[in-house]
């Protein structure tokens, strides 16, 4: 063996590494995944998401990792739970049926007319689309970053996996970042649009509600949206299931598997696929940018319009509504909920909103996956 | 099997002459026409005595490697829409022509996006308050049977 066939050994051992394959641009992406993994883990924010989406980013920008792609024929391990959880399009809607099996729909039965806060808080989604129209994006695209300021992560991962499939990354992180950063968007526009009479308006105690009107509940919701909004129904389908497993109260054993093992389970693969989809390739473009920026407006447009539904509802009520719950309808749950409460007690310190908080933002989520159905029907 | 590979192409070419020589309005292929009904800067409107079904298979082969086309079959017409950024939104056959099939084509233009945005908005508001509705009227059903049920309790 002479000195060039020992040099071509170890040349070819060295192109078997990711030292020989590296490119610059990587070293942002590592960047990016470890501000997520920051957030979560030193911030908590989000960390049952960004810490997957983080670690997922991270790992899929080195060279080489057989991760996201296809070798010999075979899918590799991320590319395997992206195909057959997101493109799919199972994971949010199992995260849906946890969702539902997690929730008590009592404020919002309690105080019906908040489910129109929800529907105004969508005022960012389609004021969004047209933002995005115009900055050259094509419709199916524009309509899946509208619904970022929707602020339910599931709801968006769902639209755009269905619509826009190339940006379910940014979209999906953009989501998850803003429904993080509630405590810090949101005070403000509350602050700027109420006045501090508003700020101050008490809301009577909720009434009870019977166990009766909570089991009817997911029936007459999912056989309304179903009339007309049938697109949307893999999702709400799930998340009146989950609800009425719960509210039966019969079926404990699958309630508490839904609420808990299953949803903690396709967290983790709904997680690490997100952050698997943003290569630097990819994501290093203007496209993410603008939507992440596009997105922070789009959220305090929703947010704007479900306390301006307020006021408009104020002027019909006899018993006024505090507008600060409005901001709640941005869906978010139960982040929105508890910055209405805080911002509340910073006015009147014993005025608690937060149960009347929670009925907007349900309302939202049903509200945002709505607008989703909207722009199904509208393309499909 | 040689001769049909020439034959078919050459078939369509005498079939749909306005897709080889370009013919177009927006960017959209105009189908070989005997009239023009109308044509604005943002319409055409002809008449083409192709039927409906020959007229609707020459936009399938003119639009065939085209990103985001929509066929919608509708009850009167065929429904072409762009889901993309091209300069025309949409393409309507219609079904029911007596002289022969209708073909509109449209601009693209921000009063259809607007005008389905506000509509999609007002959609959210309708599906909410119905679903209102709905919990109110079951709220309610719901109360008067355990009132019901409370006063024969109370009777017995």
């Amino acid at each position: 063996m002479n000195i060039y066939e020992i040099t071509d050994l170890f040349r070819g051992i060295l192109h078997t590494t990711g030292v020989f394959n590296f490119q610059w641009k990587l070293i942002i992406m590592w960047g990016v995944g470890s501000l997520f993994m920051y957030l979560a883990i030193a911030k908590k924010y989000e960390p049952l998401l960004l810490l997957p989406i983080g670690f997922g980013i991270f790992i899929v920008n080195f060279p080489l990792v057989p991760l996201m792609g296809y070798s010999d024929g075979h899918a590799q391990l991320i590319e395997v739970f992206y195909h057959y959880g997101l493109e799919w399009e199972i994971i949010p809607c199992i995260i849906f049926l946890g969702l539902g099996a997690m929730t008590d729909f009592g404020p919002l039965i309690a105080n019906p007319k908040t489910l129109l806060i929800g529907a105004g808080a969508q005022l960012g989604v389609f004021i969004t689309f047209t933002g995005t129209v115009l900055a050259g994006f094509t419709l199916k695209e524009a309509a899946s970053v509208g619904i970022i300021g929707g602020a339910d992560g599931p709801t968006t991962i769902y639209l755009t996996q269905h619509l826009a499939p190339q940006l379910l990354g940014p979209n999906a992180i953009a989501a998850y970042s803003y429904m993080a950063m509630v405590p810090l968007i949101q005070p403000g526009i509350m602050r700027l649009m109420t006045t501090k009479s508003e700020k101050r308006i008490r809301m009577r105690q909720l009434r009870p509600v019977s166990k009766r009107e909570k089991i009817l509940f997911p029936l007459v919701t999912v056989g309304i949206i179903a009339l007309l909004v049938p697109s949307v129904i893999p999702l709400m389908g799930m998340f009146m299931l989950g609800n009425l497993m719960k509210e039966s109260g019969v079926v404990e054993r699958l309630t508490e598997t839904a609420q808990g093992a299953l949803m903690n389970i396709v967290t983790i693969f709904l997680g690490i696929s997100v952050g698997a989809t943003m290569h630097a390739d990819s994501f290093l473009s203007w496209k993410p940018l603008f939507i992440f920026s596009l997105g922070l407006i789009d959220f305090g447009v929703c947010t704007a319009g479900g306390i301006l539904t307020v006021k408009i509802m104020n002027l019909f009520l006899k018993e006024k509504i505090n507008p600060l719950i409005g901001s709640a309808g941005v869906s978010a749950v139960p982040m929105a909920s508890r910055v209405s409460q805080i911002q509340g007690l910073r006015y009147d310190k014993n005025n608690h909103l937060l149960m009347h908080a929670v009925g907007p933002n349900l309302a939202g989520v049903i509200g945002s996956a709505a607008a989703a159905g909207m722009f199904i029907a509208m393309f499909d | 099997m040689k001769n049909h590979t020439i034959l078919m192409p050459a078939l369509f070419l005498m079939l749909f002459p306005a897709v080889t020589i370009g013919e177009d309005f927006l960017g959209a292929p105009v189908v070989p026409h005997i009239r023009t009904i109308q044509k604005t800067e943002t319409r055409l409107e002809i008449l083409s005595d192709l039927t409906h079904d020959d007229a609707l298979a020459f936009y399938r082969e003119a639009l065939r490697e085209e990103e985001d086309i929509k066929f919608r079959d509708w009850k009167d017409a065929t429904y072409i829409e762009d889901d993309g950024n091209r300069e025309w939104h949409s393409v309507t056959i219609s079904k029911e022509g007596k002289e022969g099939t209708e073909v509109v084509i449209t601009k693209d233009s921000w009063t259809w996006i607007i005008g389905t945005l506000i509509l999609r908005y007002v959609g959210v508001f309708v599906v909410l308050l119905l679903l209102f509705l709905g919990l109110k009227i079951s709220g309610a059903f719901i109360s008067r049977a355990i009132a019901k049920m409370d006063v024969k309790k109370d009777g017995s």
